[in-house]
């Protein structure tokens, strides 16, 4: 089933025009993950009966294999999902879209907003790191020496953005946030009948299957516990 | 459409207070029940179902509590948020790749629970795992630990903790204790109690001696989370001190509860503090 | 005429503590009209700005006794607002006030939201706030983006705007809302040439279609010599008031430290240009020798290079300006000084060494930078804390080191404020104490990037007795600027950035 989840995901991430992005970011994920669910129940899993191979203390089980197996896939289709959204969701049209709907308009611009300053913070920390070598930083590679390079670079970093911030919100008041009534977007969200459409469809299906599967697993320790 | 020049003093809203109230409730209900349902064995593989209850119960939560407070937020703490979780995947990244077991993925949340409170500490923790899971969607099931730190921060500030800096890291502790306690079971039940890094290995040594899953991947996460937040509400305070008065007096949380000590002087303890906990 | 907005302030004060910011000053603002308010920084100039814009009581932690009046207009209600510094004060709707009343802050970033992707979003963020139709919004949004010359960039990301372009996507995002009343603070500085034309076409097209415009600054520009009134405020009050030459002939302007060419080119010409520069045959400090530099694009294109071929020496006591427009390459030719951007071919020489290989942080030992944007280098507490810093790893004792930095701020006026967190400081005295660090360390080679920018007549003043004694003292100051006059005053040998190289201008 998860496999036949992943496929539909990558299916959707090409159709999005964004496979390779998509695959690549899940795979910065998802590897790490597997190499350690590996390690961890694939050599230590106390409660596996088929040793297939020992050194020392790390057996390998069938049953640690195949519980490994299992969560990575379960994981994989997990974040492949959200990623394949994820690399091909516009932000702008993300939150037009959400504005739409009536969500908090602050939601979309925080979102917004964070992901526009992640994307300028390496510039920045690179003028700051300019600025403290001109002083006559010279980044060690011990320990101490990062640390040390960590807060000339961190901390003018930190003052700056909390006083831009500071700044910031009066001018986002001065125009207009924080009034009430309704919002309007500047960014169009494309949209059809057919995707409204399959949308609920999808909707109602996921509610479905989620009520099908919470309600006797909630029942169940309800009953269990008296 | 034009609005008055005026407007009335800012009131609590009953309707955001009872979604606020109700998304606690979901956090503790799923809880609960992650603990209720918590294998005993796990040789029969990933139970679905609980895994279901869990992503459900905090996604609903998390939908509630943007609900009760986004909308209740002060401009100058909306601004600061996604400062907060720059900061957050900034410093992050800083210590992720290393083998010690402390991630530093929390100080945005932190400083934001310092200097505006429970409430916007709680939403910042939510938000900044939204965010990060546009780059890794595993975090995502944290969120409600995330919430938790944001929230306890905010609350330590208020009692006057950040400003008697010697409680600072008991503070910390605590945090770590109880964000321990309520990652360990999303970790068994959503990731069949995999992590990756020194925690991974933490759990994969305490699995070599025979312990079971549910056991080690406690103490995982006991080892990674209470040094970690002992660090992180360290280097935060250390980074409400650094800020001017002019950045911090803007808060109305830092000017009612004096969350910090007035004078410059207390900036003192703040570096002598912070360098032998880094 | 009746003025669309009146404000008579009484007394603010940021804090409970310490004397109040602003004091009995008062502001009528005449539709169609062009106010100037001067003031040295520490003036209350940049505070009056924001009570104005309302800016300054969001929040509630300002104490504000006096009067806001606002007439009606066809985009919203007016209203008389009458604070008395107390809890029970109306509180000023900003969002309703901002709508009528747009301010350009000194730092144009600081009015953007930086949520937009590209620079038709920022523009239209007020508009969606509002709930303006997107037909209308867009058509608004273009118009605004016309004005300020921005119409063929509506698509790009705002981060990758020029300086000078954020500039004018801040006062694009003041327009779209078509104020009644336009507050400008200090909107030439950094401006170059081209620019302050194109602000002044700008603000008569406001005056013709009727707002009142009233800007605030630090430094005498053509824009205030066309100013209707003119109001000069010195320690947080009016000094003077009437037609810009009555204010400008006051002997309260000459007391009150604002920047002014005229006056400037009249003083005592005792700069190093009255002195003979380190003779020819003396060995140069800072060499650049057939430098050429290039920045990578996107893709592996190399672009146009900045720097071709480019050669230029400083000599022992010589002050080199280099000028040439925003984006010429000056602060490029800087950085190979310093040992921050490497030549893509030639050589760099610092005190007859070639310095390629040599860590930036190394090659600060004798080369002291002050960058444009201080900000990047202060991280301290206190300003004397952070002139200090690092003046340890020179070899100084700690005595000795606090000794030093303190007389680096003296050396530049601020001593007063060692103990001030260097964020409380103006943007002018930011500048100056950045200006301390790197004097304190006492280079042999001084490298200013864009120093003037944003100072008042006092700081001026400052800068440039820095400059004559780093001259005098046998060190080598190489400085870029876009201000020709102060150069040619300031100068030895002023040179411009031509094809990537340099001429004498």
């Amino acid at each position: 089933m998860w496999l036949a989840v992943l496929a539909a995901s990558l299916g959707a991430a090409a159709a999005g025009r964004v496979l390779g992005k998509a695959v690549t970011a899940a795979l910065v994920v998802v590897v790490p993950f597997a190499l350690w669910a590996l390690a961890i129940h694939g050599l230590f899993f106390p409660e596996g009966r088929t040793v297939l191979a020992a050194f020392g203390p790390a057996r390998v089980t069938a049953e640690g294999l195949a519980y490994a197996g299992g969560i990575v896939l379960r994981t994989a289709a997990l974040v492949v999902v959200m990623l394949a959204f994820s690399t091909w969701v516009e932000v702008p049209v993300l939150r037009a879209a959400l504005v739409r709907r009536g969500v908090p308009a602050q939601l979309g611009y925080v979102l917004s907003t964070a992901l526009g300053l992640a994307s300028t913070v390496a510039e920045r920390l690179e003028r700051i790191r300019e600025a403290q070598e001109a002083r006559g930083l010279v980044v060690r590679q011990s320990l101490p020496g990062r640390i040390v390079a960590a807060r000339l670079q961190v901390v003018p970093l930190v003052l700056q953005l909390v006083d831009e911030a500071g700044e910031r919100a009066p001018a986002l008041e001065a125009r207009g946030q924080a009034l009430p009534g309704r919002r309007t977007s500047y960014v169009d969200e494309p949209d059809s009948r057919a995707q409204r459409a399959l949308r609920w469809v999808l909707a109602v299906a996921s509610l479905a299957v989620v009520v099908s599967v919470m309600v006797p697993a909630v029942a169940g320790v309800l009953g269990g516990g008296r | 459409m034009s609005h008055q020049l005026t407007v009335d003093a800012p009131r609590r809203s009953p309707l955001r207070t009872f979604l606020t109230i109700l998304g606690v409730a979901a956090v503790v209900a799923t809880y609960a029940f992650l603990i209720v349902s918590e294998p005993a064995d796990v040789v029969n593989g990933p139970s679905a179902s609980s895994a279901l209850v869990a992503l459900v119960g905090f996604g609903l939560a998390m939908v509630l509590l943007f609900a009760g407070i986004l909308p209740t937020l002060p401009t100058t703490t909306l601004a600061l948020i996604p400062v907060a979780l720059v900061l957050n995947i900034v410093l992050g990244q800083f210590v992720g790749s290393t083998l010690v077991p402390i991630y530093l993925d929390s100080i945005g949340t932190v400083l934001v629970g310092y200097l505006a409170g429970p409430s916007a500490g709680a939403t910042t923790g939510l938000l900044s795992n939204l965010v990060w899971s546009f780059f890794n969607p595993s975090v995502l099931p944290f969120a409600a630990g995330a919430a938790a730190i944001g929230a306890l921060a905010g609350l330590s500030a208020r009692l006057g903790i950040v400003r008697r800096f010697y409680l600072v890291p008991i503070a910390g502790l605590v945090t770590g204790f109880v964000a321990a306690a309520i990652a360990a079971p999303i970790a068994v039940i959503v990731f069949g109690g995999t992590a990756t890094g020194a925690t991974g290995a933490i759990i994969a040594l305490f699995r070599a001696a025979g312990e079971g899953l549910v056991q080690s991947v406690t103490t995982g996460a006991f080892t990674s989370d209470l040094p970690d937040k002992l660090v992180t509400f360290s280097v935060a305070a250390a980074l409400a001190y650094a800020l001017p008065r002019r950045s911090t007096q803007r808060f109305e949380f830092v000017r009612r509860y004096r969350v910090l000590a007035g004078a410059k002087r207390t900036g003192e303890p703040a570096d002598s503090k912070a360098a032998p906990a880094a | 005429m009746t003025p669309v907005l009146t404000a008579h302030v009484r007394r603010f004060a940021y804090d409970d503590v310490g004397p109040p910011a602003v004091r009995d000053v008062r502001l009528a603002l005449e539709p169609g009209s062009l106010v100037a308010a001067l003031g040295a920084s520490g003036s209350g100039k940049s505070t009056l700005a924001k009570i104005v814009a309302g800016w300054a009581l969001q929040g509630g932690h300002a104490r504000f006794e006096g009067t806001l009046e606002l007439a009606p207009g066809p985009d919203g209600p007016g209203g008389r607002l009458e604070f008395s510094g107390s809890r029970d004060d109306p509180r000023l709707r900003l969002g309703a006030w901002g709508q009528r009343v747009a301010y350009v802050p000194q730092r144009p970033g600081d009015l953007l939201t930086g949520a937009a992707a590209s620079v038709g979003e920022e523009l239209a963020f007020s508009l969606e706030q509002r709930g303006v139709e997107r037909g209308a919004m867009r058509e608004r949004v273009v118009r605004a983006a016309r004005a300020v010359g921005l119409g063929e960039l509506l698509e790009r990301h705002p981060g990758r705007l020029s300086g000078g372009e954020q500039r004018r996507l801040a006062l694009g995002c003041a327009l779209v809302e078509r104020p009644d009343v336009v507050v400008l603070d200090e909107p030439s500085a950094s401006l170059d040439a081209d620019g302050a034309e194109a602000l002044a076409e700008l603000v008569d097209g406001l005056r013709r279609d009727g707002a009142a415009v009233v800007m605030f600054a630090a430094a005498v520009d053509a824009l205030v010599r066309r100013a209707d009134r003119c109001l000069l405020l010195d320690g947080g009050t009016s000094a003077a008031e009437g037609t810009p030459d009555e204010v400008l002939a006051s002997s309260a302007f000459a007391a009150s430290g604002v920047a002014s060419a005229g006056r400037e080119a009249t003083g005592p010409t005792d700069g190093p240009a009255a002195q003979a520069p380190g003779g020819q045959g003396s060995r140069p400090l800072a060499e650049l020798d057939r430098v050429t530099f290039a920045y990578a694009l996107a893709r592996g294109h190399a672009a146009r290079p900045v720097l071709d071929g480019a050669c230029l020496t400083a000599g022992p006591g010589e002050v080199i300006a280099l000028t040439g427009p925003n984006g010429a390459g000056k602060s490029t030719a800087l950085r190979h000084f310093a040992g921050l951007a490497r030549p893509l071919s030639g050589t760099v020489r610092i005190g007859g060494t070639d310095i390629a290989g040599v860590p930036a942080g190394r090659v600060a030992a004798t080369v002291g930078t002050l960058f444009q944007d201080p900000r990047d280098q202060l991280f301290e507490r206190t300003a004397l804390r952070e002139v200090s810093f690092g003046l340890a790893a020179l070899g100084l004792a700690r005595d000795a080191a606090r000794a030093r930095a303190l007389e680096a701020l003296d050396a530049v006026g601020l001593a007063r404020q060692a103990d001030v967190h260097p964020y409380e400081l103006s943007s002018s005295e930011q500048r100056l104490v950045a200006l301390a660090t790197v004097l304190a360390r006492r280079p042999t080679v001084l490298l200013l990037d864009e120093p003037t920018v944003g100072l008042d007549g006092r700081a001026l003043g400052r800068l440039d007795a820095a400059v004559t004694d780093a001259a005098r003292a046998g060190s080598a100051v190489v400085l870029s600027t876009h201000d020709h006059a102060w150069a040619r005053r300031r100068a030895h040998r002023v040179l411009a950035l031509e094809r990537g190289r340099f001429a004498e201008a």
